[in-house]
């Protein structure tokens, strides 16, 4: 059956055992002098069902992480309404 | 034929022929393409120059990011110089920026962008179900599949599974992110 996405290939579903996070601001870059993006870097850790843990970091900007903040509040309450 | 450089006419197409291949990575926008496109009166060799001074101010804006005070007064300041621009062409300049700053803004931003970012996400509640015989049933559970890549690669799926308590205790830490972006945010 298809993942949460629906065409791609079902992926077995892993358990965060990490979760860690930072706020930085990048200033200035070779292409763009007056930069001033914050972003949110992430760092998970992730064990799959045999225990094996891999980890997976990844940046969003602050509008990504404000969506992904609101998915999580709106996954957590209908959690708890079953 | 110096003439034809001064008009502004054709500027405005330069320009956003300028903002693609410089800001949005678009690759087939060659000199003379631009010439013949929208200079046909015009030599290479006196097109080059002209093209290379226009790519220049419309770089120097974007990097520094202008504010329309900033730029009134960069934009007089080269009007002002030998070899600069005419005052019809700084407007034409200035009419650009103001509609295409936040785009070519973005495109800026995701050039500096290398590692992994989150290209997407979603989620669904699974009621598990146990064995009949256990006294335990339908122990819902969330599972989140997040896309994460680097800019032009393929993308990598990751699927993690949650009860309602590692569900709270990352909340958790997720509002202790959007505390210290708020306080980042506050005026100085």
């Amino acid at each position: 059956r298809p993942g949460p996405g629906g065409a791609r290939p079902l992926l077995v579903a892993g358990q965060l055992i990490d979760f860690q996070w930072k706020l930085g601001v990048a200033i200035s870059a070779d292409s763009c002098k007056s930069l001033k993006l914050p972003c949110v870097t992430v760092a998970l850790k992730v064990a799959d069902g045999s225990g094996n843990i891999t980890c997976k970091t990844f940046e969003m900007t602050v509008p990504q992480f404000q969506n992904f903040y609101s998915q999580f509040k709106e996954m957590a309450s209908v959690l708890e309404t079953f | 034929m110096a003439g034809e450089l001064e008009g502004s006419k054709s500027l405005s197409g330069l320009l956003s022929g300028l903002a693609q291949e410089a800001f949005h990575g678009h690759q087939g926008i060659t000199e003379e393409l631009l010439r013949s496109q929208l200079y046909p009166e015009v030599s290479l060799e006196e097109f080059r120059p002209f093209l290379a001074k226009m790519r220049g101010i419309l770089k120097s804006i974007a990097s520094a990011d202008m504010d329309f005070n900033q730029l009134e007064a960069f934009l007089t300041a080269q009007t002002k110089k030998q070899g600069g621009i005419t005052s019809d062409q700084a407007a034409v300049i200035s009419k650009f920026w103001k509609s295409h700053k936040t785009k070519i803004r973005e495109s800026l931003m995701n050039q500096s962008r290398w590692d992994s970012g989150l290209r997407g996400l979603s989620w669904r509640i699974d009621g598990k179900s146990q064995s009949r015989h256990s006294a335990q049933i339908h122990t819902p559970v969330a599972i989140m599949e997040l896309e994460i890549g680097k800019s032009g690669q393929e993308s990598e799926f990751l699927c993690l599974e949650f009860d309602e308590v590692k569900v709270n205790q990352l909340l958790k830490k997720l509002s202790e992110v959007e505390e210290s972006i708020s306080t980042l945010m506050q005026p100085a």
